[in-house]
């Protein structure tokens, strides 16, 4: 899951399933490639279900359409930069899911 | 300075005034040998001896705990507990909302009195997290989180070092103002016998302890605890009275926010509460807010209108939340040292706020003699924030 929902009626952006727009209340959503984004800020979690590794890194990153996540990112990545989703494994590994990642020179243009 | 947006106007709400005729606790600990219902039965009782009130008086219970289930294989916690207290005619039930659990037990505990089913409502909040460890307490509260969210192992703490992260980078607060929030908080602690933590500490302490979420640590988090807290409400007044509780949800997803520092829920039942007491931020004189983390204490501070957004730090550098500033916050040492057994924090600070307006509190720890006492308890990382005023019945 590396896509962002968009309403179909409003344009409203999220990455997390709802059965409705948290903006006009529609419920189709359209999946979106989500672009590049910029990482808001960052945390190194030490204490972690037995199921996750330590530290587990995360990012906060905004994208177009006032689309947040929250999701596991490179270790050199700072508040700031530019990034793109990339695909990941999920904790269960049982999904994929998405991975913060540096966005490539091409994405950016 | 009050944002505008909070100044009382025009309302037809009225102040509930409900009496509080009687609060009681047990200490909160790391780990007490009590089972979960022990904990709930001797806050019941100490709660209903300090209201004069005799269990076959009370109409209904309410009980808040997040997750017996998970932590203690526990369930029907509010039959239990009804039966044992000999309160044979009163009808009863379970409140689940996280970390809110308490607060909503108690606005539970007053729509019963205001609906006018319940002269006499008893709320008790119960938590007994000793029995798992660490990494399972992490993971039982992580299940709050959206599926999303949990697939990259985001846990509470993660939501609290990313926000302070934040913070820190926007406004001018440095590292070492957001420790001084744990400094004062156990500081408070410390002349409160129920607290988990009395011990004072310094700021380069918390710098100094281990990393719990860069750039929170240690001790810029609350415990996990056992304790269990309770408190009567009636339609008769009393010498502290409800003047307000009113709750609101937020988003699950917390990236959802368009803000990351903004708490809407908080910010909600805020304008709520102060709506229905008909007083604004200025009117509170002491504060109990849920510092699950060190950086929470200022965005729900920032949210309840005693700050403009980016500010708070400066309430904690100049002393201003300190026990004798003109806001005292926490008096009783907070989720960050009182302790915060999910279930019975949000009654827990009802206790700490009714003490204030009784004065029954030591020398230490009093804060003169307040008029208003404001209560935010908060579930999750803000998906639904319980807002109460009380105030002193002169």
């Amino acid at each position: 899951m590396s896509r962002v929902l968009e309403c179909a009626d409003c344009g409203g952006r999220t990455f997390y399933e709802k059965r409705r727009c948290a903006d006009c209340g529609a419920e189709t959503f359209r999946d979106r490639d989500p672009g590049v984004g910029t990482l808001q800020a960052v945390t190194a979690v030490h204490v972690t279900p037995d199921d996750v590794s330590e530290p587990n890194r995360l990012g906060l990153a905004s994208f177009d359409g006032d689309a947040s996540v929250i999701a596991q990112c490179n270790g050199t990545l700072e508040a700031g930069d530019v990034v793109a989703i990339a695909e990941g494994a999920s904790r269960d590994g049982e999904d994929s899911t998405m991975t913060l990642v540096p966005a490539a020179v091409n994405d950016r243009r | 300075m009050i944002p505008q947006e909070f100044a009382a106007g025009d309302t037809d709400a009225s102040p509930v005034g409900f009496g509080l005729p009687g609060v009681g606790m047990t200490a909160f600990e790391a780990a007490d040998d009590r089972s979960l219902l022990a904990l709930l039965e001797t806050a019941a009782e100490r709660a209903l001896r300090d209201a004069a009130v005799d269990a076959t008086e009370i109409d209904s219970v309410h009980v808040g705990n997040m997750a017996a289930e998970a932590f203690n294989d526990r369930s029907g916690l509010a039959n239990a507990l009804t039966a044992s207290l000999g309160a044979g005619r009163a009808s009863a039930r379970r409140i689940e909302n996280t970390s809110a659990s308490g607060a909503s037990a108690f606005h539970d505990a007053v729509d019963a009195v205001r609906s006018g089913g319940s002269a006499v409502a008893l709320a008790v909040g119960s938590e007994k997290m000793s029995a798992a460890d660490t990494a399972t307490a992490t993971e039982i509260i992580s299940r709050i989180t959206h599926e999303r969210e949990y697939q990259q192992g985001v846990t509470l703490p993660s939501f609290a070092g990313l926000a302070a992260d934040r913070y820190l980078a926007e406004y001018d607060a440095d590292r070492r103002d957001l420790a001084r929030v744990a400094v004062k908080n156990h500081a408070n602690a410390a002349n409160n016998s129920y607290a988990q933590f009395r011990t004072p500490i310094t700021v380069d302490d918390v710098l100094e302890s281990s990393a719990v979420a860069t750039p929170l640590r240690l001790y810029d988090c609350c415990p996990t605890s056992d304790g269990a807290a309770a408190i009567v409400v009636t339609a008769d007044a009393a010498p502290v009275t409800v003047e307000a509780c009113e709750s609101a949800v937020g988003v699950h997803a917390i990236a959802d926010r368009r803000d990351p520092l903004h708490i809407e829920s908080a910010h909600a039942a805020g304008r709520a509460a102060y709506e229905m007491a008909r007083i604004d931020p200025e009117d509170v004189d002491v504060a109990c807010i849920h510092d699950a983390f060190t950086i929470l204490e200022w965005l729900e501070l920032e949210e309840l209108g005693f700050a403009e957004r980016g500010t708070a730090w400066t309430l904690t550098r100049d002393g201003r939340t300190a026990i004798d500033g003109d806001l005292a916050v926490n008096p009783g040492g907070g989720l960050k040292a009182r302790g915060h057994p999910l279930g019975a924090t949000g009654i827990a600070q009802l206790v700490e706020l009714v003490w204030q307006l009784r004065g029954d509190v030591p020398d230490g720890r009093s804060t003169g003699s307040p008029e208003y006492g404001l209560a935010i308890n908060v579930a999750g990382f803000g998906n639904n924030s319980v807002c109460t005023v009380v105030g002193a019945n002169a």
